[in-house]
């Protein structure tokens, strides 16, 4: 175990940010906390690198591969901290952000200057930017910022590595490519990662291993298969993805939609109560004829195929409010819908989960 | 394109020209009646030396008491709460705002042998009034919101991840200040320094009553053109506010490029 | 934005003062900032109110509503009155071209409007003594053999026409110390709003008149008010360029603070201290007017972020 954080309560004011937490992150595990913002996900992070302090020391600890950290400061937790907007120093070239954090070392434990230029060195390598030591950071494009964020942190040898956001301030494109060099960063130095980010693509993609924050608590965590494919309640479920809602009544193993029953992938546990069913747009088929007896009819209300998906907006013809359908290109092509035409679906995987809430929370 | 260009550029140049421009070229035409050695001798006169050495060292130490008062006023109105803040942050702006010659004639009371502060100091054989104390204090006073409101706005806008990055990566409190903290400042401080020092340089109203304006040991540069004016020697008078003028200048531009200097790290040139 | 009601908003999230220095630090550093300012700021404040009541009430009043008093009282107003409108027309001007119009030599103008901060105030009197002086420009061309319009010249001559030592030179001189006042305070302010809404307006029909009282005029409306309040104390309070031109003749061209000295000179302590307290009084509602004028303008921004 590298990290562990048992019971921590973190309180702003009125606001709850952490609402006794615990978690616990193997070593060289690459984790992603990923939540909606006010989640507590930031803080939590801060919490372990010691820029934040529990609000009940007493009950609640953190631990860095089984030594009690709770108490220690920030400048001696030995946690690599990269910023969401990076916090590199203005006034310093890279090289020197890079090499601050051996610099400011006490005489005793600080490496000669020959091997401070070395590690430096290596690092530029490591972020593929060599020749740039001698760039201030405002010459820099936000990706390379960031990349000098992450090096600054790595140059005193963390324990744990902690981004907040790692590419949050930056373009899509950008975005997508460091998250993959990040991946094989961590493949390759491995060292207990956790960062932060209010992207779940981004969270199932880059990490090992994701956890969902939700109001101060942590609603589930898992591998990325793990929580897509059997998310812990309704909130995991909306926030992994889009997602279409119908009220119906749980009956024996299936929900009744309308007139329509369908049958559930699991059990619900409930029995003959109000429920509200959870499709996934591309968990739908559409077709011309009502086929079999577990078919809604609805009106086709809108068609956009631009890109590799085509996307169907689709209005129930018993009054029962609109929803979403996801087509592969072949599918929209064979099946050639028309605006205003009726058409047939079928719900493939449908969830329902015992908490009867209406979830109206908008991310 | 909006309208009203031509008139309030002209305009501006116009009300420029009338009042500061011509008026301020009077000062060459001045001086072109004087020969080259007429204005060597004037400027190089004893007074007129003793009183440069005089203005332009008290103004710097001066300037140098404000940058470290100054730093630490500013640093306690952002960082810290205590008791009435909010009126001792107004209060730091009354240099600008009382006229010169009423802290001339308080600060030459205060520090006369019986006045309020001048009382302690005699026993201790400290002679504030018409001494080059008191120009220093008479100066020190003028300068210090300079330095102050220039270096606040800066540690207002200083991001604490700045600071949270520097400790996370082991530096220490103190560490964090000096290698951290006072650099980012620096330019501010630089700035508020230059802009304390320039207007010492030419303060007068404030200095004179405390000063005694003794020849030699407590006349400032303005004073002796004061004196020049007043015998109608107005060519000395102008060549010796030459000389000032050019320091101003010079110091302009020194502020000037340190503002350069600054925005140096906030320029992006992607290449 | 979106009502509150649909939207989930976290609070903010307060951060909590990590870095800061242990509690003996914190208190040696606020004891030495505010005994530098009680020494140099408040002390000297309370003196001035001290001195000019050391005589008692009666003397406090016998010396303000000395007729000299009055005169200087009526100057300082006369030359304040005058140059205040101006440097505010001249700012707005000076503002409205630099703002919101792109031109060369941009930063050679702002310098130039900067360049009366930088000039000591006694040269400031000496380049007016130079134009208008018996020995000036003025001078020269009333008591020229062959001047270009003789019968001006000889206007003048028979008018008497003085500026230096009489009012004109003083309202001048009071001019050029305060020239930037307006202007500095309106142009970081009006750059950073940039032309957008001025265009809109102008694009919605607005005259150019129009454009400026009902858009432009709203916008800075704070940092004018504060940029005349800065003007009107350093014009009241102006010493030294005053002090050159003025001849310092009593009951005639003595503003308040020559009027000061004059009382100073005399070892008029009390009354010096009196009619001091009248300018004290000035500063103190400046500094006053200044702070409200900032809580409103981070009143007027916090409402336009929140709504």
């Amino acid at each position: 175990m590298s990290v562990e954080v048992k019971n921590a309560i973190k309180q702003f004011g009125a606001f709850t940010a952490l609402d006794r937490v615990s978690l616990k992150v193997e070593s060289g595990e690459l984790v992603a906390l990923l939540g909606p913002s006010g989640s507590g996900k930031t803080t939590l992070l801060r919490m372990i690198a010691g820029l934040e302090f529990p609000d009940n020391p007493q009950e609640s600890q953190i631990l860095f591969y089984g030594e009690d950290v709770t108490t220690i400061p920030a400048s001696e937790r030995k946690a690599g901290f990269a910023f969401q907007h990076y916090a590199l120093f203005r006034h310093m070239s890279v090289f020197e952000n890079i090499a601050f954090g051996l610099r400011v070392r006490p005489k005793t434990t600080r490496p000669p200057e020959k091997e401070i230029r070395a590690r430096v060195e290596k690092l530029l390598r490591l972020i593929q930017m060599e020749p740039l030591g001698p760039r201030f950071p405002s010459q820099l494009s936000g990706g390379q910022r960031q990349r000098v964020a992450l090096a600054r942190a790595l140059a005193v040898e963390p324990k744990v590595l902690l981004l907040d956001e790692p590419f949050g301030a930056l373009d899509a494109k950008v975005r997508k490519d460091l998250r993959r060099w990040l991946r094989q960063l961590h493949d390759e130095i491995h060292v207990t990662t956790l960062f932060v980010t209010h992207d779940q693509e981004e969270a199932l993609e880059v990490a090992d291993r994701v956890a969902i924050l939700r109001a101060g608590r942590i609603e589930q965590i898992g591998t990325p298969d793990e929580i897509y494919d059997r998310p812990a309640s309704s909130f995991v479920y909306d926030f992994l993805g889009n997602v279409n809602l119908f009220s119906g009544r749980i009956k024996d193993d299936s929900v009744v939609i309308g007139e329509t029953a369908f049958a559930l992938t699991e059990k619900s546990g409930a029995e003959d109560t109000d429920a509200v069913a959870f499709v996934r747009p591309h968990d739908i088929r559409v077709t011309r004829s009502a086929s079999g007896q577990s078919t809604l009819p609805a009106r086709v209300v809108r068609c956009h195929a631009a890109g590799p998906l085509a996307n169907l907006e689709l209005e129930r013809l018993d009054g029962g409010g609109w929803f979403t359908v996801q087509l592969s290109r072949e599918q929209f092509h064979e099946l050639q819908p028309r605006t205003g035409e009726t058409v047939y679906v079928e719900l493939k995987t449908v969830k329902v989960f015992a908490e009867s809430l209406p979830i109206n929370y908008s991310i | 394109m909006l309208p009203g260009f031509n008139l309030s550029l002209g305009f501006t140049l116009f009300y420029l020209g009338l009042i500061v421009l011509i008026p301020l070229s009077a000062v060459f035409w001045k001086t072109s009646t004087l020969s080259w050695s007429q204005f060597w001798d004037t400027v190089t006169m004893p007074t007129a030396l003793a009183s440069y050495r005089l203005t332009f060292g008290t103004s710097f130490l001066a300037a140098l008491a404000n940058a470290f008062f100054g730093l630490i006023v500013a640093w306690v109105l952002v960082r810290y709460e205590f008791f009435g803040k909010r009126i001792v942050d107004a209060m730091v702006d009354l240099p600008f705002a009382l006229p010169t010659a009423v802290a001339g004639i308080t600060l030459a009371t205060l520090y006369a042998q019986s006045g309020w502060i001048g009382r302690f100091l005699t026993p201790l054989g400290i002679h504030a009034a018409n001494s080059q104390l008191g120009i220093f204090v008479a100066l020190t006073f003028i300068g210090l919101p300079f330095i102050v409101r220039t270096v606040q706005p800066v540690l207002e806008d200083l991001e604490p991840e700045l600071e949270e990055a520097a400790t996370s990566l082991g530096a220490n409190r103190w560490q964090v200040f000096w290698r951290v903290i006072l650099p980012m400042l620096a330019p501010a401080l630089l700035t508020g320094f230059a802009l304390a020092f320039a207007r010492a340089l030419g303060e007068y109203g404030s200095v004179i009553f405390i000063a005694g304006n003794i020849p030699m040991k407590t006349q400032i540069t303005p004073v002796i053109i004061m004196a020049e004016l007043d015998m109608f020697d107005y060519a000395k008078a102008t060549a010796i506010a030459v000389v000032m003028l050019v320091s101003s200048f010079v110091l302009l531009l020194g502020i000037n490029i340190l503002q350069w200097w600054t925005n140096r790290y906030n320029t992006t040139n992607l290449a | 934005m979106t009502p509150a009601a649909t939207t989930f908003h976290p609070p903010r999230e307060p951060r909590r003062q990590l870095n800061t220095e242990p509690v003996w630090v914190r208190r040696l550093l606020i004891s030495l900032a505010l005994s530098f300012l009680a020494f140099f700021l408040f002390l000297p404040l309370a003196f001035v109110f001290t001195q000019a009541f050391a005589k008692g009430i009666g003397f406090y009043f016998k010396s303000l509503t000395d007729p000299l008093t009055w005169s200087a009282i009526k100057l300082t107003l006369l030359a304040t009155g005058i140059a205040v409108p101006l440097n505010c027309v001249f700012g707005v001007a000076a503002a409205w071209a630099i703002a919101k119009f792109d031109f060369r030599g941009k930063n050679l103008l702002l310098t130039l409007i900067d360049l009366p901060f930088s000039i000591s105030p006694v040269i400031a009197g000496l380049i007016y003594v130079l134009v208008f002086g018996a020995q000036g420009w003025l001078g020269l061309y009333v008591n020229a053999e062959h001047p270009w319009f003789p019968w001006l010249a000889h206007w003048l001559d028979e008018q008497n026409f003085k500026v230096i030592f009489a009012v004109p030179g003083i309202v001048l001189a009071t001019i050029f110390v305060t020239v930037p006042f307006v202007a500095r305070e309106l142009i970081p302010l009006m750059q950073a709003q940039g032309r957008n809404e001025e265009e809109a307006a102008r694009v919605l029909g607005a005259s150019g008149w129009q454009t400026f009282f009902r858009v432009t005029l709203p916008n800075i409306k704070w940092a004018l008010i504060y940029g005349v309040i800065l003007c009107n104390a350093r014009a009241m309070g102006e010493f030294g360029a005053v002090s050159v031109v003025s001849g310092k003749i009593r009951g005639q061209t003595n503003t308040i603070p020559l009027h000061i000295e004059a009382l100073y000179d005399d070892y008029n302590f009390t009354g010096a201290f009196a009619v001091a307290s009248l300018l004290a009084f000035l500063a103190l509602i400046t500094l006053g007017l200044k702070t409200w004028v900032e809580y409103q303008n981070a009143r007027q921004d916090e409402t336009e972020i929140s709504s």
